[in-house]
């Protein structure tokens, strides 16, 4: 029992070893190359830990990842509310998908921060233009995983529902909804990733526009890092903590699908 | 219209037999064809010039080789498939949608995989006509009811997934079983089952159907199998069909006593009707198994 106990933790940690040796590596060849012939400005391992030491204990960091992250939340929250039940009934009923899929399909390709202009124009620099960008991105993949969830339910299933006399909302909120969840859900995960990929772009752009002050969020940080007090190793954790954050989200979703959707065998 | 041949009134008298006595036709198919658009090629014929009347009580199976158009017959019987000719009716009227008057079992079962095995059998009570009038508490209580009857008691909580293949057909029949639908339409329900479960849920299933009860407040049953001797231990009358393209063959009385059970499996007309059905498809099946 114990070598076998053994041999696992043995080969755990030599799956291990070898998935980190590559990194490792890669770090350490960083620090000592950019040490010895890197300039000043060359970020170094060493000296990033120590920016997000500091960045960390300020609080500066935590409070900007905070306001993109609400920003990231109210956007994916509108673009969630408009886009599911519309690509549900986009996926259910042939004449709705005909009439709307030009439209989303025009639009889809136009990036979000294309559409920052407008949205600076009309809603300032501020809190609810971010949303607004946030929301565009999120929606497209939202509203094409809901359109596909919904025309893809097994058909036997709608057989069976007929059978049994369901009416057809009844239909609809029983078995074709439910059946597009892990979709939806697939949806969800995607739209959390490109809403989060926006906020550091708006924010970016609206710092551009706004100045040093204004409206914070991590996007924000990184251009006064980048444009005012130039520096680098900051404007890397910042990045890399764009990352963690995004990671954490997904695992999160994927955590509370796998709790409501126990059916649903990933 | 009557079928051809057979007008009402015909029928023996169920004194001898076990079936209803000259009971109307609940179910009534009239010429009915089906035919599918082949591209490049010409249609294929799943049916073909079918006419058969299902009395009202009546338990009637229906077996042929594989390829008959069995499942057709029923598709269209329950409203899932529209006949490209001819007419099928239930009581009178013309069937054109699936309607909760008539179950259905699926041969695939169609679970509901987001439902556990208890949420699967309330599903129809619960979201369709069949739980109308029915308050929480009995609604409750026939679903226990039902899943104790097909042996599923501990598995409530389960999904489908996470079920064996007889385990998940038990779990369809239940779910049909507790909708009580007047007409019970099954494509081979006891097909996945070990062969002791099959034997109790035959004698579950005469008793769902009512062969206990007179024959007027009897459920009308088409019944699909592979299994002779489970045909003639269920049926009223076998309908014994021919493949490519599928017809009726031959309709078969199966006046064993009712009600039936194990001393029915041993009686030598038992055995003698099975070898008769036998012989009628044993060619056809002969052909298909080789081909």
């Amino acid at each position: 029992m114990t070598t076998v106990l053994d041999a696992r933790a043995e080969r755990w940690w030599s799956t291990a070893g070898v998935g980190l040796l590559l990194p490792v590596a890669l770090l350490i060849a960083w620090q000592a190359l950019g040490a010895s012939v890197g300039t000043p400005r060359t970020p170094l391992p060493v000296n990033i830990v120590k920016a997000a030491a500091v960045m960390i204990a300020s609080g500066d960091l935590p409070a900007a990842l905070l306001q993109s992250l609400g920003r990231v939340f109210g956007g994916f929250l509108l673009a969630a509310i408009l886009a599911i039940p519309l690509g549900l009934l986009m996926g259910y009923s042939r004449a709705a998908e005909r009439n709307l899929d030009p439209l989303v399909e025009t639009f889809r390709p136009i990036a979000a921060i294309a559409i920052l202009p407008l949205a600076i124009l009309w809603l300032g620099t501020g809190t609810s233009a971010a949303v607004a960008i946030v929301a565009y991105a999120a929606f497209f993949p939202l509203i094409v995983n809901a359109v596909a969830g919904a025309k893809h339910v097994n058909p036997t299933l709608l057989r069976a529902a007929a059978t049994m006399g369901l009416d057809r909302m009844t239909t609809i909120r029983t078995v074709v909804i439910p059946a597009a969840l892990p979709s939806i859900g697939v949806g969800l995960r995607i739209a959390m990733g490109v809403g989060w990929t926006a906020i550091v772009a708006a924010e970016l752009a609206v710092g551009a526009k706004a100045g040093g002050g204004g409206s914070g969020g991590i996007g924000q940080m990184m251009f006064v890092f980048y444009a005012y007090s130039i520096e680098l190793n900051r404007i890397i954790v910042c990045m890399l903590a764009v990352g963690l954050v995004a990671l954490l989200l997904d695992r999160l979703l994927r955590a509370m699908m796998k709790k409501l959707m126990p059916w649903a065998v990933q | 219209m009557s079928p051809p041949g057979r007008p009402k009134g015909e029928y023996r008298s169920a004194k001898h037999e076990g079936s209803p006595v000259t009971a109307p036709a609940k179910l009534r198919l009239d010429g009915v064809g089906k035919r599918y658009p082949v591209a490049g090629a010409p249609d294929t014929v799943a049916i073909d010039e079918f006419s058969l009347d299902v009395r009202q009580g009546e338990f009637l199976v229906i077996v042929g080789p594989s390829g008959c158009g069995k499942t057709t017959v029923l598709n269209v019987l329950a409203g899932l498939d529209t006949p490209t000719r001819g007419t099928v009716a239930i009581d009178d009227r013309l069937i054109t949608a699936p309607g909760p008057d008539r179950g259905v079992m699926f041969q695939d079962y169609a679970l509901f995989p987001w439902q556990t095995v208890r949420g699967n059998v309330e599903f129809g009570l619960r979201y369709g006509p069949a739980g109308a009038g029915l308050d929480r508490e009995a609604r409750e209580e026939r679903v226990r009811r039902t899943i104790e009857l097909v042996g599923l008691t501990g598995a409530e909580t389960k999904y489908p997934h996470q079920l064996s293949g007889g385990m998940r057909q038990r779990v369809a029949l239940a779910r049909l079983m507790a909708n009580e639908p007047e007409v019970l339409l099954m494509d081979e329900p006891l097909a996945a089952l070990d062969a002791q479960t099959r034997i109790i849920l035959q004698d579950e299933m005469l008793r769902i159907w009512g062969q206990d009860r007179p024959p007027a407040e009897r459920r009308t049953v088409v019944f699909i199998t592979h299994a002779i001797d489970e045909a003639v231990f269920l049926a009223d009358r076998v309908a014994v069909m021919t493949a490519h393209p599928g017809r009726l063959k031959v309709v078969v009385d199966i006046p064993l006593p009712r009600p039936r059970g194990d001393a029915t499996r041993a009686l030598p007309q038992f055995q003698a009707l099975t070898q008769q059905i036998w012989s009628l498809i044993r060619d056809e099946a002969y052909r298909a198994a080789v081909a």
